[in-house]
């Protein structure tokens, strides 16, 4: 087994991450790790993909866009010494998330827009990292505000970006190209990528604030 | 600078600890980012790195279940509730129309123009309720507002009662909510033995996908877009997650119907 980042290893083709936990989303579970499933998950695709980041494990992250915490489950699996502030708006995924959050002490669950910032401004300390997937029209705006309340200087964002939802008629490449003008106005881009054949229409952005 | 923080008000270097931390946790808000790090104030305060998360990750949890419980149990009757009242103001709007044209056309006096008020009124609080309902939707069923809108998801709402109902539904039903009366009047006609035209779409006919079709294919459209609600209702209710798949393989089987 290769480990490809701090606690993912790649045995036989398969991407798993270190963990002392049970399934939470109906992966396979066998010896202390936890099958990380790329169509689920578009961090693992990036991986698989052969783009990896340095994690150290005791970062502080802020998480938008947590769903029901496939993604996030993983995460909490590499940030084993951090914490993660794990940001959702809908009440149904949120029920699966708090079941998350409930055994692993790393997890703070916030139900709230990621949209508004402002909202949790006084609960979210100065965070090393951001992680976004939010399949909104205005993902990059919500990106942006979140930056500038909650970012460290240097510290590093990773962006899931939908074509399709940010504008449906429009060529996902036309759309990659004015997303990452606008990330680039503000951020130095480490790298980006398609999520093919894991997710349609997708790109991920890796960038370091100035 | 005031700050709103979790744990109590931060001003000029000091924290009044808050009583209640749930409550302060809720009423964290600041207009501006914190020119400080608040987990470096609050470790001071709580007396540690361990102490601050273990509080910080307690009342997170107890703030979101009591939330999470409160949504999911309210909304989807919200919704409902709303549903009804916008048909209701829309009835009146029309209704009210109709009756100052007939004060018009006799007369065209001051009264005129006050009904002509009220029906602005009405308007905006229709306009009102509609953004309303929109909001929830996507909160409270994300796929079905993706592939259907919010408005028909809404009414199949409705029509079903609650979330809960609205899944058990088979897609043959959903197809047709909205055409019980021709539904119906159809089968009592196939039990006498005569021909009869079965309904091809209820509510779901105002779906764009559906209404720009021809005639010839919009029964076909309405059986794949009945059968993708109903798939799309179920994981709203039961997992939640935005599954990207529904909206394109509907796209794609509304192009290929509208090419042939």
């Amino acid at each position: 087994m290769k480990m490809v980042v701090r606690n993912v290893y790649l045995s036989d083709g398969m991407l798993v991450t270190k963990s002392r936990y049970g399934s939470h989303y109906g992966e396979k579970v066998f010896d202390g790790f936890r099958e990380w499933i790329p169509w689920r998950s578009k961090l693992a695709a990036m991986i698989l993909k052969g783009y990896t980041i340095d994690f150290r494990g005791e970062e502080i992250i802020l998480y938008l866009g947590a769903a029901s915490g496939t993604t996030l489950s993983h995460l909490a699996d590499i940030i084993d010494e951090g914490f993660i502030y794990a940001v959702e708006y809908s009440a149904k995924p949120f029920e699966k998330l708090l079941e998350l959050a409930r055994e692993r002490t790393n997890i703070i669950p916030l139900l709230f827009d990621a949209s508004k910032p402002w909202k949790y401004s006084g609960i979210v300390e100065k965070v090393d990292f951001i992680y976004q997937d939010i399949a909104q029209k205005n993902q990059v705006d919500i990106l942006e505000r979140n930056t500038e309340f909650f970012l460290k200087e240097g510290g590093e964002i990773l962006i899931m970006v939908k074509a399709r939802s940010i504008d449906s008629t429009a060529e996902p490449e036309e759309v990659f190209d004015n997303v990452l003008k606008r990330i680039e106005s503000r951020f130095e881009i480490l790298k980006h990528g398609n999520l093919e054949p894991y997710h349609k229409d997708h790109l991920f952005v890796h960038a370091k604030l100035f | 600078m005031r700050y709103n923080l979790w744990f109590g008000v931060y001003e000029d270097g000091k924290v009044e600890k808050s009583s209640n931390l749930e409550e302060s946790f809720l009423n964290a808000e600041n207009e501006e980012p914190a020119p400080f790090n608040i987990s470096e104030v609050g470790v001071k305060i709580f007396g540690g790195r361990v102490e601050y998360y273990t509080s910080l990750r307690k009342v997170a949890l107890a703030v979101a279940e009591r939330l999470v419980e409160q949504e999911l149990k309210r909304e989807d009757r919200y919704v409902v509730a709303l549903v009804k009242a916008l048909e209701e103001v829309e009835e009146a709007i029309n209704m009210l129309k109709e009756k100052v044209e007939d004060i018009r056309t006799v007369k065209d006096s001051e009264i005129v123009a006050d009904f002509e008020d009220k029906i602005e009124e009405l308007k905006n609080l229709k306009k009102k309720i509609e953004r309303e309902i929109e909001e929830i939707m996507t909160k409270i069923a994300p796929n079905l507002t993706e592939i259907a809108g919010a408005k028909i998801t809404a009414k199949l709402l409705e029509r079903a009662g609650s979330m809960e109902r609205l899944v058990k539904l088979p897609a043959s039903k959903i197809q047709v909510i909205g055409a019980e009366k021709s539904l119906y009047k159809a089968f009592a006609r196939m039990k006498k033995g005569k021909k009869a035209k079965i309904p091809k779409h209820g509510i779901i006919f105002l779906h764009p996908f559906i209404r720009t079709l021809p005639k010839s294919k919009r029964g076909k459209m309405a059986r794949f877009l009945a059968a993708k609600i109903a798939i799309a209702a179920k994981i709203d209710y039961f997992r939640g997650e935005i599954d990207e798949s529904l909206y394109e393989s509907l796209r794609k089987r509304y192009e290929e119907l509208r090419r042939k």
